[in-house]
C-alpha cells in the first residue's frame, strides 16, 4: 500500500510539475470569470444560466486535464525510460498501475476542487448582484451533487486513459481510444434510443440487436453522470441514485484497471 | 537606428492598412450577415448527441443567439413575414428539447409565437413545458390563453385556465377568470390582466414598453366598448362612429391610439383600431 501510495504522490508532483496543467487552470479561471459577465445577458432563469456556465466549465477543465495532462504523464514514462527506474524498484506492474491511476485521480480532484471553491465564489457574488427572485430554483446542494457525479464520471474517464496506456505505446493513439470512447459513452444512450424508436413496430434485425447489446455492455455509460441541466433547475437526486451510479463507477473503474494491470503484466517493455 | 525606423515604418503602414481595412471588413460582414444569416435551427436528433454533456450550455448559447438574432428584426417580423415564425418555432423547439425546464425559451415561444399569428406553436411549445415544469402554474396559464384570446375557443381556454389556478403561485384572479371566460366572450379587461401579468415578469425594456401600449391601448378599448353599450343603452341603437359619442357628451374627444392608427366601431358596436395594435411608421 506504501509503494502504490508513494507512487500516487510522486505521480501527482510530476502533473504538477507539467505547464498544461497551469494553462488549463487559468483558461478555466478566466472562464469562470466570464460567467459574471454572460449571467447578466439572460432574461429570467439567471440562476440556471449561472449553474450551467460554471458545471460546464469544470467539466471542460476536467477533460482538458484528463486528455492532455493525464495522457501525456502516462505516456511520459515509456517514452523517456524513466518506468525502468520504477520497476526495478520491488514494486509489481499491478502496484504502478494502481499508483498511476491514484496519481492521475489526485491531480483531477484537487485541480477541479480548486476549481469548485472559485466557481462557489463567484456565484454568491453573481447571486448578490441580482434579485432572488431570478434564482428560485438555485440550490448549492444541486450544485454539489452535480460536481460529485461529475468526479465520479472522471474517476471511470481516468480508468479509460490507463486502459488504454497500458495497450498503446503511442500517448496520440492513447488520446484517440479515450476520446472515442468518451464520445460513445456520452452518445450511446440516444443512440439506443435512436434504435429502439426507428425500429418500433418493425423487428430490429439480429445483427443490430446484439450489436446493440453488446455496445451498451462495454462502453461506459457517461451520459448517466451527468445530471448539470437538472441541477441548474434545482431537481436534487435521490439518494438511490446516487447510490446506483457510485456503485457503478467503482465495479467499471476496478474492472478497467484490473484489465489494464492482466495486460501490462504481459507487456513487453523496450 | 535604421533598423529601427524601417520596422516601425513597416508597423505603420501595417497599421494604416488594418485601419483601412478594417471598415471595409465590417461593412462586408454586415452585408453578409443581412443577407446570409442562418436563420434556421439544427434539429436536436444532431444537437443532443453533438453537445456531448454540454446540452445545457448549448441551450444557452442557442437562447443567447436567438436573442440577439430577433433583437435587430422586431420589427420586420411583424410584416407577416412567414419565414421567423418557423424559426422561432424551430430553435425554440431545439434549445427546449436540449433543456426541457428552461423557462426563458417557453416564455419567448408565448411573446414571440403566440403573438405574432402562430398560437398553435406557442401551445405545442408550452405543452412540452406542462410535462416537464408540472409545479408551474404559467405553462397552463398561457395556453390557456392562447386559446380563448388568439384562437378563439373558450372552452379549451376555461379548461386551461382552471388547471393553471389550481397549482401554486397562481393569482387568485385565475379562478375567477377561468369561471368567466366559460360564460362570457372575451372581454378587453382579460387581455389587460393578462399582460399585466407579463409585464411583472420580463426584465427586457423593448418588450416592457410594448406591453405597456397595448395595455393602454386595450384600456382605451375597453373604455371606447363601456362608452358604446352605454350609448346603446340610451338610444337602442349603435353609434356609427365615434364622432357620434363626443357630440352626445358621452367623451370628450376621440382618443390616440398609441400604435398611431384609429378607432373604428364596428356594426356589432365593438370597437376595433384601424393600426391592428402594430406600430405605424411615421411618415418622413
Amino acid at each position: 500500500m506504501n509503494k502504490i501510495t508513494a507512487l500516487a504522490v510522486l505521480t501527482f508532483k510530476e502533473g504538477i510539475r507539467d505547464r498544461a496543467l497551469a494553462g488549463i487552470f487559468i483558461i478555466a479561471l478566466i472562464m469562470l470569470f466570464a460567467t459574471i459577465l454572460f449571467t447578466g445577458l439572460f432574461g429570467h432563469e439567471l440562476g440556471k444560466v449561472l449553474v450551467d456556465l460554471n458545471l460546464s466549465t469544470i467539466a471542460f477543465a476536467g477533460l482538458l486535464l484528463t486528455f492532455f495532462v493525464n495522457i501525456n504523464l502516462m505516456a511520459k514514462d515509456i517514452d523517456k525510460r524513466t518506468i525502468y527506474c520504477v520497476l526495478s524498484k520491488p514494486i509489481s506492474r499491478t502496484q504502478y498501475i494502481l499508483g498511476k491511476y491514484l496519481g492521475l485521480m489526485l491531480i483531477v480532484f484537487v485541480a477541479l476542487f480548486f476549481l469548485l471553491v472559485f466557481s462557489a465564489g463567484i456565484m454568491y457574488f453573481v447571486k448578490s448582484l441580482y434579485a432572488n427572485i431570478y434564482f428560485k430554483d438555485f440550490s448549492w446542494s444541486c450544485y454539489f451533487q452535480a460536481y460529485l457525479y461529475e468526479m465520479l464520471m472522471f474517476a471511470v474517464l481516468n480508468s479509460v486513459v490507463i486502459f488504454f496506456s497500458s495497450i498503446s505505446s503511442s500517448s496520440f493513439l492513447t488520446l484517440l481510444f479515450s476520446l472515442a470512447t468518451y464520445i460513445t459513452g456520452q452518445t450511446i444512450e440516444e443512440v439506443m434510443e435512436f434504435f429502439k424508436k426507428e425500429t418500433l413496430g418493425k423487428q430490429m434485425s439480429e445483427m443490430n440487436q446484439w450489436i446493440v447489446d453488446i455496445a451498451q455492455y462495454v462502453f461506459p455509460n457517461f451520459s448517466a453522470f451527468d445530471i448539470k441541466t437538472l441541477a441548474s433547475h434545482g431537481k436534487l437526486m435521490p439518494f438511490s441514485h446516487t447510490a446506483a451510479l457510485l456503485s457503478y463507477s467503482v465495479v467499471y473503474t476496478i474492472l478497467l484497471l484490473f484489465l489494464a494491470s492482466l495486460i501490462f503484466n504481459k507487456r513487453e517493455i523496450n | 537606428m535604421a533598423k529601427a525606423v524601417k520596422i516601425i515604418s513597416l508597423f505603420l503602414i501595417l497599421f494604416f492598412y488594418l485601419n483601412v481595412s478594417f471598415p471595409n471588413l465590417k461593412h462586408e460582414r454586415e452585408l453578409f450577415l443581412k443577407y446570409n444569416f442562418i436563420d434556421s435551427a439544427l434539429p436536436s436528433q444532431f444537437i443532443k448527441p453533438l453537445s456531448l454533456e454540454f446540452e445545457g450550455l448549448c441551450s444557452d448559447f442557442l437562447l443567447f443567439k436567438f436573442m440577439t438574432f430577433l433583437g435587430g428584426r422586431v420589427e420586420d417580423m411583424k410584416k407577416n413575414n412567414s419565414k421567423y415564425p418557423k424559426y422561432i418555432f424551430s430553435a425554440l423547439d431545439t434549445i427546449t428539447d436540449l433543456d426541457p425546464y428552461y423557462w426563458d425559451a417557453y416564455y419567448f415561444a408565448q411573446m414571440f409565437l403566440a403573438f405574432n399569428n402562430d398560437p398553435e406553436g406557442a401551445n405545442t411549445l408550452l405543452e412540452k413545458a406542462r410535462k416537464y415544469r408540472t409545479d408551474d402554474y404559467r405553462p397552463p396559464y398561457y395556453i390557456g390563453f392562447n386559446y380563448f384570446y388568439f384562437l378563439k375557443d373558450f372552452k379549451k381556454g376555461s379548461q386551461y385556465l382552471m388547471k393553471a389556478s389550481r397549482l401554486p403561485g397562481s393569482r387568485y384572479y385565475f379562478a375567477n377568470l377561468a369561471a368567466r371566460l366559460a360564460v362570457y366572450s372575451f372581454q378587453h379587461r382579460d387581455g389587460i390582466i393578462f399582460l399585466e401579468e407579463m409585464l411583472k415578469e420580463t426584465t427586457d425594456k423593448r418588450a416592457k414598453k410594448e406591453f405597456q401600449l397595448r395595455i393602454t391601448t386595450l384600456e382605451i378599448l375597453e373604455n371606447l366598448e363601456n362608452k358604446v353599450s352605454e350609448y346603446h343603452k340610451l338610444f337602442d341603437i349603435y353609434p356609427v362612429s365615434l364622432k357620434e359619442l363626443v357630440k352626445n357628451g358621452l367623451i370628450d374627444k376621440i382618443p390616440d391610439d398609441p400604435y398611431g392608427g384609429k378607432f373604428i366601431i364596428m356594426q356589432n358596436g365593438r370597437v376595433y383600431t384601424t393600426s391592428d395594435m402594430v406600430m405605424k411608421r411615421k411618415k418622413k
